[in-house]
């Protein structure tokens, strides 16, 4: 089981230019710390326009940052908005491969396609097309990253033969994947050798069907890279505390935060009737509360099963039940909306990694290589596909 | 965290007189449904929904314009401006006005549903390839929306949302959930331009549509469900919801 930190660099309002520098320094005081406790991974998602749920608009600076401040855990990209309006192909494959090189090929590449109108809608994109461009991305960013003449002509972007530089620190590329909100999005990911990166708090019946399809799928994919990435990491929250009641005091309201300000959102589907989009956002598509679903604007969408929040006795037995369902990987928001103070993030922090994590992982261990993703041999020789 | 400002009191003068819960559904056959959704300058998101509401960001507003053949109360047209909001964590949107095409209609959608419905005429034109919709109240044009291309969708690909009404009930001054089911035969997006709008004939001189986003025309069935809660306007949803006699929370 690996263990990771998960950033949307949510801000409360009302907004000012030194809340948002406390909740960058904050973030990244954490991000030394989980350095030093042995966790995994840093993610930092990449959003735009979306008040207060999240300021993290620019994740490769942060993520440079985070990089230039650390010394052994892993970088997680996550996830890059794969439509051309948003990113174009060619600096997401540069930008990447600088920020490998510069993190001495600690880079995880997490791509997405966005959930909100709001923003979407703010770089008028049409909806209708994000999966397709999402699909064209992860299919080229690979051949970018190790083909000394990359040329291209699809429905996203086209070029003629370029050597897009840098080229990432990590052979031949770094491991890549998907962020899963909708169900089906695993099956995508899986079809493409790609991993899983859980972005929503789904409940434990619904996270075990989609793992078990995932790892039955993957089996037979057609890998779009040089690596197959066979990981599925969920996300979750993290309040640890010696006593359980003191923790849900703590945790729960922050939990509750991250959900109203996530419920403010204007998702795709609400704004624009499409195909493309089933479900009506990312709390709402997988999150399922213990209390039975109900119409009731009364009742707070309750916490999800499965929740990091609670004594250490408590994590262990939530993290064992997540790993007894085929979860390898858990990435924790630690705070939302600065709700916790920043000594409370790191105390919780501290005991997470003297209680909890040994129990999953010897002391030795929580410093090898994280993983080993296994190469796809014939990567490279064969010639890239060119759309005319 | 985004909360409403505007006056109650202000908002309650245009409130609707919902004169008892009804127990039973009320079923619209043979409807046509117009969606239109619009963005909204965010200057003006927080007054225009009162306390117990959070706006969207952005903010947003949906128009409708129903053409019902057939009802408890008869054939009519009915249009509605919405405020898009969030209602504890759910997606509503607040009527900030509505009008309809017969009285039997507009007694029996105030004291059931709490709509502030007021008589006007209201045009549903719609063509092969193109749509219009109008609204005219008292000789005065406050709405022309005209439509062209008309796409075929799934028959789940348009999201409705749950409205909500402010009106007069027998439990005083409340936000009246609607919870309406829509069942689709056929479905379209099409490219609307709004012509004319009304913001204050809508309820709200800040009401902007500045930016179409898009807009849907669906041939179903409507089946509203008898009232379940409703939620004091000045106070949040998770203190201030309150479940109607009959019913029970989930």
């Amino acid at each position: 089981m690996k263990f990771g930190i998960f950033f949307e660099l949510s801000t409360p309002r009302p907004f000012s230019r030194e809340i948002e520098w406390r909740v960058y320094h904050n973030a990244l005081e954490q991000c030394r710390l989980a350095d030093e406790l042995g966790f995994d991974h840093v993610w930092a998602v990449e959003h735009h326009f979306l008040e207060e749920y999240s300021h993290c608009s620019a994740p490769e600076v942060f993520l440079a940052a985070v990089a230039a401040q650390t010394r052994r855990i892993r970088i997680g990209h996550g996830a890059v908005v794969c439509v051309p309006e948003m990113n174009h192909p060619i600096r997401v494959a540069e930008r990447a491969a600088a920020l490998d090189i510069l993190s001495n090929g600690r880079l995880e590449f997490g791509t997405a396609r966005s959930s909100t109108w709001t923003e979407l809608g703010g770089f008028q994109v049409n909806p209708d097309d994000t999966k397709k461009t999402w699909d064209e991305f992860v299919r080229v960013l690979p051949q970018m990253w190790t083909k000394d003449a990359f040329e291209w002509e699809g429905r996203a972007f086209s070029m003629p033969s370029r050597n897009v530089l840098p080229k990432p620190f990590q052979d031949p590329h770094p491991p890549m994947w998907v962020t899963v909100t909708s169900p089906g999005t695993e099956l995508d990911a899986a079809d493409r050798g790609l991993g899983c990166l859980g972005v929503s708090a789904a409940g434990f019946d619904e996270q075990e069907r989609r793992t078990t399809e995932y790892h039955r799928r993957i089996q037979c994919c057609d890998p779009v890279g040089g690596l197959v990435n066979d990981q599925v990491h969920t996300m979750n929250f993290l309040y640890c505390h010696e006593d359980y009641r003191a923790a849900r005091d703590v945790g729960v309201p922050m939990v509750n935060a991250f959900n109203v300000a996530n419920s403010h959102l204007y998702w795709t589907r609400e704004a624009h009737p499409t195909t493309a989009y089933q479900t009506l956002g990312n709390v709402g598509a997988a999150l399922k509360p213990r209390k039975a679903v109900s119409d009731d604007p009364g009742v707070a969408r309750g916490l999800p099963e499965g929740v990091g929040v609670g004594d250490p006795d408590h994590l262990i037995a939530t993290i064992k039940r997540w790993e007894s369902i085929g979860v390898t990987g858990i990435n924790f928001l630690l705070n939302a909306m600065e709700m916790v103070s920043q000594e409370d993030v790191l105390k919780s922090m501290r005991l997470f990694a003297s209680e909890v994590m040994p129990v999953f992982r010897a002391e030795q261990d929580r410093f090898t290589a994280v993983y080993t993703p296994a190469t796809v041999h014939e990567f490279g020789t064969v010639v890239p596909e060119v759309r005319r | 965290m985004l909360v409403g400002t505007a006056s109650v009191d202000d908002l309650a003068v245009s409130a609707a007189n919902l004169t008892e819960f009804s127990a039973g559904a009320v079923q619209f056959d043979d409807v046509m449904c117009f969606q239109v959704i619009a963005e909204m300058r965010n200057q003006a998101r927080e007054a225009i929904l009162p306390p117990g509401l959070h706006p969207t960001v952005p903010a947003a507003l949906s128009l409708q314009v129903w053409r019902v053949g057939d009802s408890p109360w008869g054939a009519f047209n009915f249009a509605l401006c919405r405020v898009s909001c969030r209602s504890g964590v759910r997606a509503r949107g607040m009527t900030t006005a509505a009008y309809v095409t017969t009285e039997a209609a507009a007694s029996n959608l105030a004291s059931t549903f709490g709509y502030p419905a007021r008589i006007a005429d209201i045009g549903f034109q719609q063509n092969f390839d193109s749509a219009r919709f109008t609204v005219s109240s008292a000789d005065h044009e406050i709405l022309d929306i005209t439509c062209l291309d008309p796409q075929p969708l799934g028959l789940n690909d348009v999201q409705y949302t749950g409205t909500l009404n402010l009106a007069q009930t027998p439990l005083g001054l409340r936000l009246v959930q609607l919870e309406e089911q829509h069942q689709a035969s056929r479905v379209e997006r099409l490219n609307a331009s709004l012509r004319k709008f009304d913001a204050a004939a809508w309820g709200n001189p800040l009401l902007d549509p500045y930016w179409i986003v898009a807009s849907s025309l669906c041939a179903e069935t409507i089946v509203c469900s008898p009232i379940r809660f409703v939620c004091r306007p000045d106070e949040l949803a998770f203190t201030g919801t309150e479940a109607v006699a009959g019913s029970s929370r989930g």
